[in-house]
């Protein structure tokens, strides 16, 4: 029973650090249909800045505050300074589908290289600001510490602030128009590249939120976030990569799924699950699981 | 008439190559016939991509991983079953094949990006799961041995020169094949669901079954190249697969233009020819652990935007921009 209830626990905050991840990539996709391989890139960057702004100032939260901030710049100046060139430039020719996808990955590639040889291929971490001990639940301590929990919330209340900006506010009703049609948004006056510009700015801050919540309890190195760009992905696409409530279930199906397999089956069986359930989505409902009408084709 | 000469002219004109090589491989030293080998499998490799990508308008992040199931297949058919190395590498083509059909018509039937996706989970994953099973070797991985070169060659025969004349051949071969492949009617479908699938499918072309099958030979000549490469390093481990492997390859695909078999003996050249020139570099300035480790990285993902800025469709668009291939 103990056993179950930890694996509950841990798959909602393992789940969380999906959850941004998706999130990021389902921002970026709305509203430029690419997916940011370069999301690892961008969050590793933002967290390597969340590292160096931790251990100069001492205090994980002024670094949790600089990540989140060097994110969301990192992915303003990415798309207004890199996409959108690429766009203007590549007009025709079979690659021309593809061309925006492959800068992406010359710009993971580029990211990497970079983080590598400023900071050395070494294996970092950031302390964590609370403990990550396991609690103490009826004298047995068991595997969710104080810290997961600090995940989960951070998470939740990003989710509710996104949420916020969505649904009630006049950004978000832009941010929406964009991505649903941008043809029309653009003649009803609104800005759509500089609102793509801001769509970008908030997956990169949230890659960098998952950086500074994914870190603690691992390793940071220049390679670290591929891991959690394939599962925000994997979480993406059970969500049917349009929809922001959709990549968060998705991430959580994702979390409980793999959680629950290597608490009973086997610890090996991270990998083996995620790839499973992506195949079978694929194979069953391509659009996602939460795809109740046929979304916008290319 | 005309197609029958064209045909023969491609076969010459390999037929002509080979011999070539034959010759520079007697005239060059240890090292340029290890790297020339490296040149052939990666050219071998791009062209995997180059079928995929410029052919079927698919892309694919997990070359590297379909390398590696060929890769290990072939080193278990030699270490397990003590098959002929010859038929070893045609087995790590057959697995890579049907690995890759699986996977076709599972996801590169979807349009969008999720064949790009799924293939970066692949070779994502793809270590850890090599780790885990006992029979691959775990970290350390198996070794690939093909043995020395036959006694009939001579004395002086080296294992270098072995290694250029096998992945020399099986490259030319493949190509060979693919091009024919390209030039049918199958080259001409294939162009079609990548210029606009709309109207292929309209015109009577079942879309998703070919862009499986485009992947699954492609996924075929990459795990033979997967199979040459871990020839050259005699042996297999996961290591040997990174994803920046997948990356490397796209940019080779893209530098010789997606869609231009004919140039990816330059892809093959330059993906030999930036570790070196890195390695000159960090020589004659110096650096950290870190520098000299992620320069070639770096490199490889500089020419990879370079190329998608400026030549998007290959450097023959630079020469004659103002006529419209295909």
């Amino acid at each position: 029973m103990l056993e179950f209830f930890t694996a509950v626990l841990t798959s909602l905050s393992t789940g969380a650090i999906y959850a941004l991840m998706s999130t990021a990539l389902v921002l970026v996709w709305r509203s430029t249909r690419v997916i940011n391989f370069a999301q690892a890139g961008q969050a590793v960057l933002s967290t390597y800045i969340g590292y160096e702004v931790t251990t100069r100032s001492g205090s994980y939260w002024i670094g949790f505050i600089g990540a989140v901030l060097s994110g969301a710049i990192i992915g303003a100046g990415i798309d207004r300074f890199f996409m959108r060139p690429i766009f203007k430039r590549v007009k025709s020719g079979p690659i021309v589908m593809i061309a925006p996808v492959v800068a992406t990955l010359g710009l993971l590639g580029i990211i990497q290289a970079i983080v590598g040889f400023v900071w050395g291929l070494n294996y970092l971490t950031i302390a964590a600001p609370v403990s990550t001990e396991g609690l103490k639940v009826f004298g047995s301590v068991i595997a969710f510490s104080p810290f997961n929990l600090m995940v989960l919330i951070s998470v939740t209340l990003s989710m509710i602030l996104l949420t916020i900006l969505f649904q009630k506010t006049n950004l978000g009703l832009a941010l929406r128009a964009s991505a649903y049609s941008p043809e029309i948004a653009k003649l009803s006056g609104i800005k759509v590249e500089a609102i793509r510009t801001i769509g970008w700015a908030l997956a990169g801050a949230a890659g960098g939120l998952a950086g500074m919540l994914y870190v603690p309890g691992s390793y940071l190195y220049p390679n670290s976030m591929e891991v959690l760009l394939v599962f925000g992905f994997i979480a993406a696409v059970i969500g049917g990569l349009d929809s922001l409530f959709g990549a968060v279930a998705g991430a959580m199906i994702l979390g409980f799924a793999i959680n629950f397999s290597t608490t009973y089956i086997s610890y090996k069986l991270v990998f083996p699950t995620a790839f499973v359930i992506l195949i079978l989505v694929l194979l069953i409902k391509p659009g996602g699981v939460f795809s109740s009408k046929k979304g916008r084709k290319d | 008439m005309v197609k029958i000469s064209t045909n023969r002219k491609r076969t010459l004109a390999f037929v002509l190559l080979g011999w070539v090589l034959l010759i520079i491989s007697d005239r060059v030293g240890e090292l340029r016939q290890y790297q020339g080998s490296f040149v052939a499998m990666y050219a071998l490799a791009i062209a995997s991509i180059i079928l995929l990508t410029g052919y079927s308008g698919q892309l694919s992040l997990g070359h590297s991983a379909l390398m590696a199931v060929g890769a290990y297949a072939g080193a278990l058919s030699i270490n397990n079953l003590k098959l002929h190395p010859a038929l070893a590498l045609i087995v790590a083509a057959l697995i890579a094949g049907i690995f890759g059909l699986l996977l076709g018509f599972t996801v590169a039937r979807l349009s969008g990006p999720y064949l790009a996706g799924t293939t970066l989970a692949l070779a994502v994953s793809l270590p850890t799961v090599a780790n885990q099973f006992p029979i691959l070797g775990g970290e350390q991985g198996i070794i690939f041995d093909i043995g020395t070169p036959p006694s009939r060659f001579g004395e002086d025969f080296s294992q270098y020169k072995w290694f250029f004349w096998i992945s020399a051949l099986a490259a030319l071969i493949t190509i060979w094949m693919l091009s024919n492949l390209l030039a049918s009617r199958y080259g001409r479908v294939f162009r079609a669901l990548r210029d606009n699938s709309v109207a292929a499918q309209l015109s009577g072309i079942n879309v998703g079954r070919l862009k499986a099958i485009a992947f699954s030979i492609s996924s075929g000549i990459a795990g033979l190249a997967g199979g040459l490469l871990v020839m050259l390093i005699s042996g297999v481990s996961p290591s040997a697969f990174p994803l920046s492997l997948s990356f490397a390859l796209l940019t080779g695909a893209v530098v010789t233009g997606v869609y231009n078999l004919k140039g990816v003996m330059l892809g093959g050249l330059v993906l030999v020819a930036i570790p070196e020139i890195a390695e000159s570099v960090v020589s004659r300035i110096g650096g950290s652990e870190g520098f000299t480790t992620t320069l070639p990285g770096f490199m490889v993902s500089a020419l990879l935007i370079l190329a998608v800025l400026f030549t998007p469709n290959g450097p023959g668009q630079l020469l004659h921009h103002h006529k419209k291939k295909h």
